[in-house]
């Protein structure tokens, strides 16, 4: 370890700069998020698009269908983050090499640009395949990016813990689900919102169901931040 | 002394039923179908009681993680395995009230969804015990999904119901803090909380001593304490 | 009391909740016999 004591946002970057490294190598992550994700949508878009929603059974459902896309697809795609360090044993250098905070964040920062990613290439193919027209673009905007850091944020965590047990694959999904489904039950509401303008469904606006969504995502990162050293040393 | 608790805590569950039954009145306003409102004696306390069970495994959690004593984390494990024992149940009277009072078995009433989701968290740090062989990496990374667990849980008990139509009854406690249900049945109700958290406590009890003996038999061994 | 047909429902989540923890019982002791049996 340097001498000179490396600054914590130094280590962030320096974790965030290697995990891009090190998927740029392989595009194990990039392939197996846009494969699902594209394989998702021809499913939805073929088996819904050419019937033609009408525009209220359409605001009610899509919305759905969009955030399942993304789940399923980081689902398969992200806990390789922490397993991938485990199988080849890098994971004991970094336990020595970084404060698990900065190492945490680093991982947090790299799976949020891969879900960001996700969603922008996703969300337009989507609305075209679909020809659903969103009211607020802002509001969607503003739920994709909130809601895109609440499943990154759960993600990574379920990630680092699910790494150190065996059947790590349907480990996670069964892990996740059920911490990652209020935030999903909350992006679904306001994405609603967003595409049918106004009130959603259900009674309830964007001014009440917003802060919701931002309370979960500083509820999940504060427990994230002190629960991840505890799963990451021994 | 152990023994007298437990045969008083047979004594009050059998007072509780004989109340339900007789002390308290025939039939209730509020509900749709008046008569079976007695329902609503167990049918709650196993819900909370079953949530019980998930609090206790995140206190646990972090007593096993400040101490590193096995025995707590032992002890949040049962009380995962004993919330969902009651948490089946609560779901199942839950549903079998639900067809009386609404006609149907399952509504997605937000307050059924919610238990129905806790089930799945019980059944996920269930699975993960399963899938740890090493008992301290087992207990540190089933204490961190039991706390991450218990963040989450309120913003699907609290917080999504609220903004969703519910077909659960209003708060009981109005907002001058006065109850609106009867004092008999009121009371009832408390008899029957009471009744069956100290139920709850003495199966935990009995369930943590098991599987600490067999956490002492298997010697470092790989049981999972699967449901 | 007669049984109507409303508090049928009540014997029977009655049933279900005390068969459910007798079940548990039965298992808890299922267990602790094993263990005394093993060597």
């Amino acid at each position: 370890m340097s001498p000179i004591a490396s600054s914590w946002a130094a280590e962030v970057a320096a974790v965030f700069v290697k995990e891009w490294r090190c998927e740029f190598r392989t595009r194990y992550a990039l392939n197996t998020l846009a494969l699902f994700a594209f394989t998702t949508l021809v499913v939805t878009s073929v088996s819904l698009g050419p019937m033609g929603i009408a525009k209220a059974q359409g605001s009610a459902v899509l919305p759905v269908l969009l955030w399942l896309i993304l789940l399923f697809s980081v689902a398969a795609g992200l806990p390789r983050a922490f397993v991938q360090e485990e199988e080849s044993q890098t994971a004991t250098a970094l336990r020595l090499a970084a404060t698990p905070s900065a190492l945490f964040c680093g991982k947090l920062l790299y799976c949020l640009t891969l879900v960001m990613a996700l969603e922008l290439l996703v969300t337009p193919v989507f609305l075209t395949l679909m020809s659903l027209g969103v009211e607020s673009p802002g509001l969607l905007a503003a739920v994709l990016a909130a809601g895109g850091y609440g499943l990154a944020v759960g993600s990574t965590l379920v990630a680092a813990i699910i790494a150190q047990a065996r059947t790590k694959g349907t480990l996670f999904s069964v892990l996740s689900f059920p911490v990652l489904l209020p935030l999903l039950l909350l992006v679904v509401e306001l994405t609603r919102t967003a595409v049918a303008g106004g009130i959603g469904d259900m009674g309830s606006t964007a001014g009440v169901v917003l802060p919701q969504l931002l309370l979960y995502d500083a509820s999940v990162s504060v427990a994230g931040l002190m629960l991840f050293p505890v799963v990451w040393n021994p | 002394m152990k023994t007298l608790l437990a045969w008083l805590l047979w004594l009050w569950i059998a007072l509780v039923i004989w109340a339900a039954f007789f002390y308290a009145p025939g039939a209730a306003e509020n509900f749709q179908v008046p008569t079976s409102y007695r329902i609503l004696f167990f049918h709650v306390p196993m819900a909370w009681a079953s949530f019980a069970g998930f609090i206790g495994s995140a206190v646990w959690s972090v007593l096993y993680l400040r101490s590193r004593n096995p025995r707590h984390d032992l002890a949040a494990a049962a009380a995962i395995q004993l919330g969902l024992l009651f948490g089946v149940l609560a779901t199942v009277t839950g549903a079998v009230w639900a067809r009386i009072e609404w006609g149907l078995y399952w509504n997605w009433d937000p307050r059924q969804t919610s238990l129905l989701v806790s089930l799945l968290f019980y059944g996920a740090y269930l699975a993960l015990r399963g899938a740890v062989d090493d008992p301290e990496k087992r207990a540190r990374l089933a204490a961190a999904y039991a706390i991450l667990g218990l963040v989450v849980t309120p913003f699907l008990y609290w917080i999504v119901p609220r903004i969703t139509f519910s077909l659960h009854p209003e708060p009981v406690v109005n907002a001058e803090g006065k109850s609106q249900m009867s004092s008999d049945i009121s009371r009832v109700l408390l008899a029957s909380s009471v009744g069956f958290t100290a139920l709850f406590f003495w199966m935990h009890n009995l369930q943590t001593r098991l599987l600490v003996l067999a956490e002492r038999k298997s010697a470092g061994g790989d049981q999972g304490y699967g449901a | 009391m007669e049984l109507s047909g409303a508090n049928t429902g009540v014997v029977v989540v009655n049933l279900i909740i005390w068969t459910g923890i007798f079940l548990w019982l039965l298992r808890l002791n299922k267990q602790l016999r094993d263990m005394e049996k093993k060597p």
